[in-house]
């Protein structure tokens, strides 16, 4: 490698946030960035990972060590815009970084900063929105897109500014399957015409397509290395609350070396044919239901956003939706499909404009229902838990909630006890800790625990591991398996398709407001045509499967997880 | 039924894309030609003058090819206000008192005449009129548009020191921002009565300002980790300011707008004349 190829050059880079206590984000990284590289950047919540990136474009600078962006030393404040046109960045939360008030002048406002001249604006506006499949949307509103879409306008502002380095912090992590997918695709096309690309993601399979992976932790660099060689060493990964790819995990599984693709396993296992023969598997049974009373029932509900505006949109149209009791029932759906409007009548914060909504034995449709009384027997928990944690301390902040409810002081503490020992947070080492202090993982926890020290019968749950590294997800899907044992009805949304398979017996699926199937969750899983179309997709084991069977393998149907189908193949 | 829906009040730069004539003005030429409108219009003292000042709003309403209810929608919260100002123009105002009016209608104190029901005429059409004119801006322009017309006006006070390009920034980004704030309280209400919190209790101002204390503080650390973000990523995009930048939306001046500015002002000496007339 010639010294012209290096883009980007770290040298011994520490972070420190002068905060109290000061948190040391990065002790010492050195890495070198070549022009044209597909780098992923994974480390648990809290390794450093996007303080490393607001390294790569100046938007910090190190407390000690230098960060050379093509030639110029980020400390050097007249190189910033040098930089930042080099370096372009695409962050999480598609809110925070869309500024005008349409969309086309939202990608026209990098342009601006630069001083792109006037005459080539609408042009460069124009390329950058049809290549993320935004030119349609160009006179609409920011806060009007779905998260998906509002990503891509993100991502189309940064290639306006044609960057040679593009950097995605987690920027796919509130996107559903489809959104991620388009993003994925757009990344692909950007680096086959050579834009260098630096990923951050908490999902492993992201990474496995990537030429090199960079693995953090408590802001070391402690991998670097490409996906093949990071991901054969699993137990190191999970060291660092990290994991491997579904596939990876098959392969160690089956005995079998590190494979990156369906076709590798493939090759992998017809070499080994001899040694693996395909088990009989018995499909999961499913429990007889019929017995069970419907806790929820939900009969041709419809709803509209802004009802008798000009903007109203219809979110919800005749949709069924039942849930017996001790269930647990997954709703699946893209991005507005209608799923947290659906949620939201189940306690009441939404009442029904057409149709019946009945749960447990209250009437949600008729005006005279105490639906505080209804709140307290149906737990919700949002998606962003910074909107549902009010106290400042975790203890109070659990004990809302009871304390709403008019339990004396004493009761009150043992629910609090008891809600955050559940969720696993030690009731004396967190009560009174400062709710702003909790990692990403948590604060989830703690925001879990406010809904479950109601003691509800009923628990409904909003992408609960949404932006979670690997352990703090598999914790959070443990939480879950636990209240469905002791009893509680659960009802998960969700677009991880895993966290699906691996919680749910039966799954409603909602499509653009409607409610497109519901059934038994490997009934659903066996519909893979129908669930691509409503830009969802079926646990990645399934993919695996289906690739078995049209090579020959005698696969059983019905199988959606790692466990299944490792059976099926006769490892163990 | 929708308690928690925020957002069915925030019309602020609420934008109706019906492509008129009106819409495809410069939006300096809407903001000159519709202010000057708006000053002749309060200006007027006579019932006629009034009446043709709204007549000529209606009109314009009709031609941005604007739903007239949607229009007058914005009036239905200030309704009983006008309705009580209404009812003492008419008993106590001016013209009421006035020798020489025609009595219509006296009750003790309240005493109706033609001059009174001539002068509430005028001051309902007047202030229907305004209420019409500003929607009307904000119904054809976008924030943008408006933003960028703003932004112009301004610039002959950069030379006393007026940051006009800055303004028109924090301008955009608290009207963008609107709805966001919008649907931040409408998840934080969500979230609280959720956990049982009663959000519509009681009529007690301290109990209610208690009740919404936990509310505001969680709006103000999102509020505060926004704006952060949003800063990184303003910062991110290059910029740095006012200086050296460059404008996707651009304005100039086409025949429509400056026939449109000559209609506006035959309308204003008109109205001038016939306000200057009593």
């Amino acid at each position: 490698m010639t010294a012209v190829d290096t883009l980007i050059r770290l040298e011994n880079v520490h972070h420190t946030y002068t905060s109290t206590p000061p948190i040391a984000a990065l002790r010492g990284i050195d890495l070198t960035i070549r022009a044209g590289e597909y780098v992923v950047i994974i480390g648990a919540n809290g390794s450093g990972k996007s303080t490393l990136a607001r390294h790569l474009n100046a938007l910090l600078v190190p407390t000690r060590g230098n960060v050379w962006v093509d030639g110029h030393n980020t400390r050097d404040a007249s190189a910033r815009r040098a930089i930042r046109a080099t370096v372009q960045m695409v962050f999480q939360h598609p809110d925070a970084q869309l500024v005008a008030t349409r969309v086309e002048e939202d990608v026209a406002f990098g342009l601006e900063n630069f001083g792109v001249p006037e005459a080539e604006l609408a042009d460069r506006v124009r390329a950058a929105l049809e290549s993320v499949g935004m030119w349609e949307q160009r006179q609409r509103a920011p806060h009007l897109l779905s998260a998906g879409q509002k990503q891509r306008v993100a991502i189309a502002g940064a290639l306006a500014v044609r960057p040679r380095v593009l950097v995605l912090d987690e920027a796919t992590s509130m996107l559903d399957p489809q959104g991620r997918a388009a993003v994925q695709t757009i990344l692909r096309a950007l680096h086959q015409r050579g834009t260098t690309i630096i990923a951050i993601t908490h999902e492993m399979d992201e990474a496995a397509l990537a030429d090199r992976v960079i693995v953090l932790r408590e802001g070391h660099s402690v991998m670097d290395d490409t996906p093949r060689r990071v991901f054969a060493r699993a137990d190191e990964l999970r060291a660092c609350g990290l994991d491997v790819p579904p596939l990876v995990e098959m392969a160690r599984r089956l005995g079998l070396p590190v494979c990156l693709t369906t076709d590798e396993l493939i090759a992998a296992l017809r070499q080994r044919a001899p040694a693996l023969r395909t088990n009989p598997v018995t499909p999961p049974s499913s429990p007889p239901r019929a017995a069970r009373e419907p806790i929820i029932q939900v009969e041709q509900l419809s709803h509209w956003y802004l009802r008798g505006l000009p903007l109203e949109t219809r979110a919800l149209e005749n949709v069924d939706f039942e849930v017996a009791e001790g269930e647990t029932m997954g709703l699946v759906g893209a991005t507005g499909s209608g799923k947290s409007t659906l949620m939201q009548h189940l306690n009441g914060l939404l009442r029904p404009h057409r149709g019946r909504v009945r749960v447990l034995s209250y009437d949600l449709g008729d005006p005279a229902t105490d639906v505080r009384a209804v709140r307290r027997h149906v737990g919700l928990v949002f998606q962003q838990p910074e909107d549902q944690l009010f106290a400042q301390f975790v203890g109070d902040d659990v004990a809302f909630a009871p304390r709403q409810f008019g339990l004396d002081a004493s009761a009150v503490r043992e629910r609090v006890r008891w809600a955050m020992q559940t969720v696993g947070l030690d009731f004396e080492a967190f009560k009174d800790r400062l709710t702003m202090t909790l990692s990403g993982g948590e604060r989830r926890r703690a925001a879990l625990a406010g809904v479950l020290a109601m003691q509800p019968q009923i628990l409904v749950a909003d992408e609960p591991t949404a932006g979670l590294d690997p352990r703090a997800r598999a914790q959070t899907l443990d939480i879950f398996r636990r209240l469905h044992t002791e009893g509680t009805t659960l009802v998960i949304a969700s677009h991880r398709m895993d966290d699906v398979a691996a919680l749910c017996s039966r799954v409603t699926v909602l499509n653009d407001g409607h409610t497109l199937a519901h059934g038994e969750t490997h009934d659903i899983f066996a519909r893979v045509e129908t669930l691509r179309a409503c830009g969802l997709d079926v646990p990645p084991i399934v993919h695996i499967a289906d690739a078995l069977r049209a090579h020959g393998w005698n696969i059983p149907p019905g199988i959606f997880c790692a466990e299944q189908l490792v059976a099926a193949l006769g490892g163990t | 039924m929708d308690e928690f829906e925020l957002l069915r009040y925030v019309t602020i730069g609420q934008y109706l894309p019906t492509n008129s004539l009106i819409h495809r003005l410069d939006p300096r030429v809407k903001i000159v030609g519709l202010g000057m409108l708006a000053i002749v219009i309060v200006a007027q003292n006579s019932a006629v003058g009034s009446l043709l000042g709204l007549g000529i709003v209606l009109a314009l309403v009709a031609l941005a090819r604007v739903d007239m209810r949607l229009a007058l929608r914005n009036l239905v919260p200030s309704a009983p206000i006008l309705a009580f100002l209404a009812l003492l123009q008419l008993g106590f105002g001016w013209g009421a008192r006035t020798s020489g009016c025609l009595a219509v209608w006296s009750w003790g104190m309240f005493n109706v005449t033609i001059c009174s029901i001539e002068a509430v005429i005028a001051l309902l059409a007047r202030l229907v009129a305004l209420v019409l004119l500003t929607s009307l801006l904000t119904f054809t322009s976008t924030l943008s548009e408006l933003t960028r017309g703003i932004e112009w006006l301004l610039r002959p006070f950069q030379r006393i020191g007026v940051p006009a390009d800055e303004l028109a920034m924090v301008f955009t980004i608290a009207l963008r921002f609107v709805p966001t704030l919008a649907l931040e309280m409408e998840k934080l209400l969500k979230a609280q009565a959720a956990r049982g919190a009663n959000i519509r209790g009681g009529t007690n101002p301290i109990a209610r300002t208690r009740q919404m204390l936990p509310i505001l503080v969680p709006l103000f650390i999102n509020t505060l980790h926004r704006s952060e973000d949003l800063a990184a990523a303003m910062e991110a995009r290059g910029y740095t300011g006012g200086a050296g930048r460059t404008h996707y939306v651009r304005l100039h001046l086409q025949r429509a707008d400056w026939l449109a500015l000559v209609v506006v002002m035959l309308v204003v000496a008109m109205l001038v004349a016939i306000g200057g007339m009593k």
